[in-house]
């Protein structure tokens, strides 16, 4: 009974928060767990659960598993707004379900955050769970990255359902062992492309096996530690493929998968690691492959997701980079374009972003592309001017300002190509004001 | 040409928080000055190096499990590295490293990991695993008689006791230990410290104490360091100290 007024009081809610145009984030599922911490116990549903986890890329895999599904036809449940907490995930079924909490729909699709796995997934049954990557992220607030993977690992030696994983991440692919019993694993890969390296470029983490210690040996890097390897003692990394990424192509925007192509808005090899995912998950809920391609060729998140805009007619992409990789990443599609460019960093140390931003010296700003100018911004401006004049580029040429209307300002004197990498809470205020500043938002 | 050579120990395994910064900001600050570095770097399994044959030694930050595996490597070179800090083998040792190359280091078990034994201090860690001094820190020091403030972060739930002679005292932030006045180990050739940040790209007094020290011991002269361009980091120090210590 206490749950069903639970509900009934958050239905309530939600519509006073609608009223006042207001989307509440995970506020609804904040006051229900505290009234009651088992009400996830309470939903009711008999459709597919799909999870997506990973440090970078959850948002926009889980979005695109979404959108696909619903160009099929099927009505889908999904947290796109990227709450991906315990509380998050609570206020999305919330907002969805009947008040006796059951939820109608074809497919609920979720984005987890990593840590919170094993707690949303132990009462709620999960049918298929997508793992992209593990890379490190905020430790002040997560603890490392192994202690991480160690707990997913203890939730999957009981799990029985769909796991899907990247094959060429070492920490990811270690995961199909967790439960040798379970037959349902998937590992999904991507060919070499242009730009991968025969030695790592940007910091990583796996280095040894983790049955084994051995070294690992990578045949070559495609970025961070994700890339072909293999345990040279045991064995490690040498799985079946269900869907092997092939004859990428960045330029052009298109990859194939058995003999299939599909073109893609954006241009990053982490990019076609999230597309092949999404392929990976559709396929085997049988979904065609048309309505596959239809969706990846229209599918973007324009939310500072490799987004792509003009400003007064200056081509300008703009990029989260919440960690090293999420910005080795952006500097590597920024290296991949020959046209010259100036960037603009937008560092803060607020809360959501961790105090802690010592990871900007894990960033590898050697050797830049033709890259003519930086400005950077945020409550750590200077901390990353510094970052970026100790990498070798000329100090001249590196504008901090803390202020972040005069940073775009400054940014937009020249007509030259713009590159912008922001953190996590200096995304979206970056976003609105080059978008202000382009007229595109009043 | 004059020449600095670094030992940077174990950086597949002490890399956590960034570290590699500091060998990064020596380079920048050694190179701009027309003087060459050589940076070797030594982990498990390779040649054992001569600590004497270097100017600077640094070791960073690892993961706890990690720690343990590199304390037992580390130990095969107790004497030398003796030696080579008696010597005057500029240390700069951080977080981990720090710990490592004390008394011991007790976990929240309980169990003692031996440290190097090459300084009296000790760690324990904090009974409470989920409680750690973590945050933003600026303590003041004194180099050559001359007082400076050092900004950098701690991120350690080890408690040091037992410092003869602490790095710098603490304006803001913890310390050694939650709430303390001291942080860190001093002694003219040694710096051993929990700030991470990394620790010298805020701090290029501190920096130039180390190159200074380095070259005057093996040139046997008293250089005066050219003065570099350091806008950037009085601007980010100016800025941070009046967030912190107002
Ligand atoms: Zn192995």
């Amino acid at each position: 009974m206490k749950n069903f007024f639970i509900i009934l009081a958050m239905k309530i809610l939600n519509i006073i928060l609608k009223i006042f145009h207001k989307n509440g984030g995970n506020l609804l599922g904040k006051i229900a767990f505290n009234w009651n911490p088992e009400i996830l116990k309470y939903f009711k549903t008999n459709c597919p659960v799909i999870a997506v986890s990973a440090t970078n890329g959850k948002t926009m895999t889980n979005n695109c598993i979404a959108y696909t599904l619903k160009n099929s036809g099927y009505k889908v449940v999904s947290n796109v707004e990227g709450n991906n907490m315990e509380t998050g995930i609570i206020s999305t079924l919330l907002k969805n379900c009947s008040l006796f909490g059951k939820i109608k729909a074809d497919f609920l699709v979720f984005e987890v955050d990593e840590s919170y796995i094993p707690i949303v997934f132990k009462d709620f049954k999960l049918d298929t769970l997508v793992i992209l990557n593990f890379f490190r992220d905020q430790l002040d607030r997560n603890g490392e990255v192994e202690s991480l993977i160690l707990r997913i690992n203890e939730f999957l030696k009981t799990y029985n359902g769909n796991l899907i994983l990247n094959n060429d991440d070492p920490n990811v692919a270690r995961l199909g062992q967790a439960n040798p019993e379970n037959l349902n694993v998937y590992y999904f890969s991507v060919d070499k492309y242009k730009y991968a390296t025969e030695n790592i470029k940007e910091a990583g983490e796996g280095k040894f096996c983790p049955f084994c210690k051995t070294k690992l040996e990578y045949e070559y890097y495609q970025y961070s530690h994700v890339g072909k390897f293999n345990c040279p003692n045991c064995n490690f990394g040498n799985n079946e493929i269900y869907k092997l990424a092939t004859n990428i192509d960045l330029k052009n925007r298109c990859f194939e998968i058995n003999d299939v192509t599909y073109n893609i808005k954006g241009n990053s090899i982490y990019l076609v690691y999230n597309y092949t995912a999404v392929i990976s998950v559709c396929s085997l809920y049988n979904i065609s492959t048309e309505i596959i391609r239809n969706s990846l060729s229209t599918f973007s998140l324009n939310n500072g997701r490799l987004e792509e805009l003009e400003i007064n007619g200056v081509k300008t992409i703009i990029n989260l980079a919440k960690n090293p990789t999420g910005s080795n990443v952006s500097l590597r599609i920024l290296n991949e374009d020959d046209d010259e460019k100036e960037l603009l960093f937008v560092l803060n140390d607020n809360i959501a972003d961790g105090f802690d931003v010592s990871w900007i010296w894990d960033i590898n700003f050697d050797n830049l592309n033709n890259v003519s100018r930086i400005i950077t911004s945020g409550t750590r401006a200077y901390d990353i001017a510094i970052r970026i004049k100790t990498s070798g580029f000329d100090s001249c040429k590196i504008e901090p300002y803390l202020d972040l209307t005069e940073a775009i300002q400054a940014l937009y004197k020249t007509d030259i190509k713009k590159y912008v990498i922001a953190n996590y809470t200096s995304l979206q205020p970056t976003r609105k004001q080059i978008k202000h500043f382009g007229g595109l938002e009043k | 040409m004059k020449e600095i050579k670094i030992l940077y120990l174990y950086p597949d395994m002490l890399e956590l928080y960034g570290d590699y910064g500091n060998i990064q900001v020596l380079k920048y600050r050694i190179e701009s000055r027309g003087y060459s570095v050589i940076i070797d770097r030594y982990s498990i399994d390779d040649d054992a190096p001569d600590f004497n044959n270097y100017d600077i030694v640094f070791a960073g930050g690892g993961a706890d499990n990690e720690q343990s595996i590199l304390a037992e490597d580390l130990i095969k070179y107790k004497d030398n590295i003796k030696d080579a800090i008696k010597n005057g083998v500029f240390f700069l040792l951080i977080c981990g490293s720090y710990q490592l190359f004390g008394k011991y280091y007790k976990d929240v078990d309980g169990n003692i990991i031996p440290g190097l034994d090459v300084f009296d201090y000790y760690t324990e860690s904090n009974p409470d695993r989920k409680s750690r001094c973590i945050g933003n820190i600026v303590i003041e020091v004194e180099l050559n008689n001359f007082k400076t403030t050092v900004i950098g972060f701690e991120n350690h739930g080890g408690q040091t006791f037992n410092i003869s002679r602490p790095f710098g005292n603490v304006l803001f932030g913890n310390g050694n230990k939650f709430n303390d006045t001291q942080e860190g180990y001093f002694q003219n050739n040694v710096i051993a410290t929990y700030l991470h940040g990394p620790l010298l790209s805020k701090n290029p007094v501190l920096t130039d104490y180390i190159i200074k020290y380095c070259l005057d011991r093996k040139y046997n002269e008293n250089i005066i360091l050219e003065n570099l361009n350091d806008e950037f980091e009085n601007l980010c120090r100016e800025q941070l100290l009046n967030r912190f210590l107002k």
